[in-house]
């Protein structure tokens, strides 16, 4: 079974594909722990089929909105603590 | 207080038929969210979540505490039927008379305490209140507690904070809020992390007075007292020196870092709508956990009104404005802010109208945070609490040409006002607009006011008194 993420993004389209990147994830396996965030290491794929051995990621965009159909994810390890930013930063890639 | 824990209220709108005891197990992700909201929107009773999905039964959830006017007049110790410009001038009579909080040396919240290692903030049921939220949240109906360590100003805030994971919380306590007024001032620039505490299922005013929006240097502690006419109980955190209600059903202790932040946000907002965006919100590692046994867990499905925040905004807002205006000697007789326009429109009386006051009133409103956007302006035939009444003026009396007053401004605006455009959030830029719905001062009454066609209006004292003393005898009830 593969597992499912979440992850929310400004503009689906400027999301990094097909290299390594740091990006929050959420983990929707069902049971207490769901929703519970960490930051990792990944390369992602707007296309499932083009990483079989990927796990399934489902974006929303700053606002909430889900995309129609989920990305493919491959994390490569986590990033220890949170990120160096001052309060109210604005996160998101544009 | 009218009532010393959430369980004593919650026994009294049991007696009232004001809560209902949900028995059937409810999943804690978005079902509970859905209830909550659909039981708001057909002015169903609060509700009292007995068996959460994936959680032992001892963990319960409640949603709705002052979610109509019945359930906020009870917790104000008053009859369920007070009527609303009752409940006004109850609460700002009590208002006049703060009452000091007491310390005491322990608490129910102290029943149980998890510290250090032993947190796990997926203990708690937290639930999913909506699709598309950025997270779980655990704070939404809540009294953040934080203290200013030169003066010892002791803040209370409601504030929405959500689970990153299993030690760590995310939350916006928006710029201008006087947590982040202590934490920029005091905290960042030295540093050091910021103590807090997230008091959930306290007494409903203590949550009350932490919507409210009291001044700089001021205690809420003491108007929840105040408003309950006996001090609050206060006890000493496990892990800073800040105090909490002591009977508060869960206590989340905890610090903000100065110099990190993760993900937070978007949230189904106040205005009813999920207007935000997910940002950088202040980043809570929590350090101590405390809770009575048998926990219940506040929380509110936030959303179109009413519910709990525009009915409690409605009070808290209306009475601040009103002292606002007569302060800049407005001729104000009385202010209502319906739950309907969620602290965005407001409803003024005054005794004298026209132009200048009205473009008055709309700039003094927006002249600092210009969390408001619209203000309808009324003469005194009109009842300010009576909407069918507001709207007939607006509509008659508000000239279509002269009598729409529009200000613009800059770095102020609500950023979660939803007909804003991403661009205008991003500056806070907005507007903001005055109805004058009052006769022109410059118009003869003799010649050019019209007269009103109504009961008090055309007819004489006499005629009325006449009328209304046979008005059984007529044959009506
Ligand atoms: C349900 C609810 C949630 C709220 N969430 C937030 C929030 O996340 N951030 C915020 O700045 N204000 C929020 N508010 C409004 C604040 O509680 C209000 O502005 C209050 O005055 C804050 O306290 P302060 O004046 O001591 O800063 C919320 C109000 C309610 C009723
Ligand atoms: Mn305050």
């Amino acid at each position: 079974m593969k597992k499912e993420y979440v992850t929310f993004v400004r503009d689906f389209k400027s999301l990094p594909q097909g290299k390594e990147i740091e990006i929050t994830i959420r983990d929707l396996t069902p049971g207490p722990r769901k929703y519970d965030a960490k930051i990792v290491k990944a390369v992602v794929s707007e296309d499932p089929a083009r990483m079989p051995e990927g796990d399934l990621l489902w974006l929303r965009s700053a606002t909430g909105v889900l995309s129609a159909k989920p990305w493919a994810i491959q994390v490569k390890g986590e990033v220890k603590g949170f990120l160096n930013l001052p309060p109210y930063s604005s996160l998101l890639r544009t | 207080m009218a009532f010393k824990d959430l369980r004593q209220f919650i026994t009294a709108l049991e007696k009232t038929g004001d809560v209902v005891k949900i028995k059937q197990e409810v999943d804690w992700d978005l079902e509970l969210g859905a209830i909550g909201r659909r039981a708001y929107e057909l002015s169903q009773p609060a509700q009292w979540f007995q068996k959460i999905r994936d959680y032992p039964p001892e963990y319960t959830i409640f949603n709705g505490s002052l979610g109509t006017w019945r359930r906020l007049s009870i917790a104000l110790g008053l009859p369920p039927e007070t009527p609303i410009r009752e409940l006004y001038a109850e609460y700002d009579r009590r208002e006049q008379k703060p009452v000091k909080p007491v310390v005491v040396k322990t608490g129910g919240c102290k029943e149980n305490i998890r510290v250090g290692d032993k947190v796990d903030l997926y203990q708690l049921p937290t639930p999913m209140l909506h699709e598309g939220d950025g997270g779980r949240y655990l704070g939404t109906w809540d009294v953040v507690v934080s203290k200013d360590p030169e003066t010892g100003w002791s803040n209370w805030g409601m504030y929405r904070f959500m689970i990153h994971d299993k030690t760590t919380l995310t939350g916006y306590p928006a710029p201008f809020s006087h947590l982040a007024m202590m934490l920029s001032r005091r905290y960042i620039p030295k540093k050091q992390p910021m103590p807090i505490a997230i008091a959930i299922g306290c007494e409903p005013l203590c949550h009350m007075v932490a919507t409210a929006g009291y001044g700089i240097n001021v205690d809420e502690a003491d108007y929840a007292g105040a408003l309950g006419q006996a001090p609050v109980e206060l006890v000493k955190c496990e892990t800073s020196d800040l105090l909490v209600p002591a009977h508060s059903e869960i206590v989340i202790e905890g610090e903000i870092a100065p110099d990190k932040t993760a993900p937070e946000g978007p949230f189904g907002e106040y205005p009813g709508y999920r207007s935000g965006q997910t940002g950088g919100g202040l980043l809570c590692q929590v350090k101590a956990i405390t809770y009575r046994t048998n926990p219940i867990m506040t929380v509110i499905a936030l959303g179109v009104p009413p519910d709990d925040s525009s009915i409690a905004a409605s009070l808290t807002a209306g009475l601040a404005m009103k002292r606002r205006l007569v302060r800049h000697n407005i001729p104000v007789t009385d202010v209502y802010v319906p739950p309907e326009g969620v602290t965005h429109l407001i409803v003024v009386g005054v005794k004298k109208g026209g132009a200048d006051v009205a473009r008055q009133i709309i700039e003094i409103f927006t002249a600092r945070r210009a969390m408001t956007s619209k203000v309808i302006v009324v003469d005194e035939d009109v009842d300010p609490f009576n909407m069918a009444e507001v709207l007939h003026a607006f509509a008659v009396k508000c000239h279509p040409g002269k009598g729409i007053h529009v200000t613009t401004f800059e770095g102020r605006a609500n950023a979660l006002t939803p007909c804003y455009s991403p661009e205008e959030r991003r500056k806070l830029s907005g507007a903001g607009v005055a109805f004058d719905a009052t006769w022109p001062l410059d118009w003869d009454p003799n010649t050019d006011v019209p007269v009103k066609s109504s009961f008090t209006g055309t007819f004489s004292k006499e005629t009325q008194e006449k009328v209304i003393k046979n008005w059984k005898k007529y044959g009506f009830k």
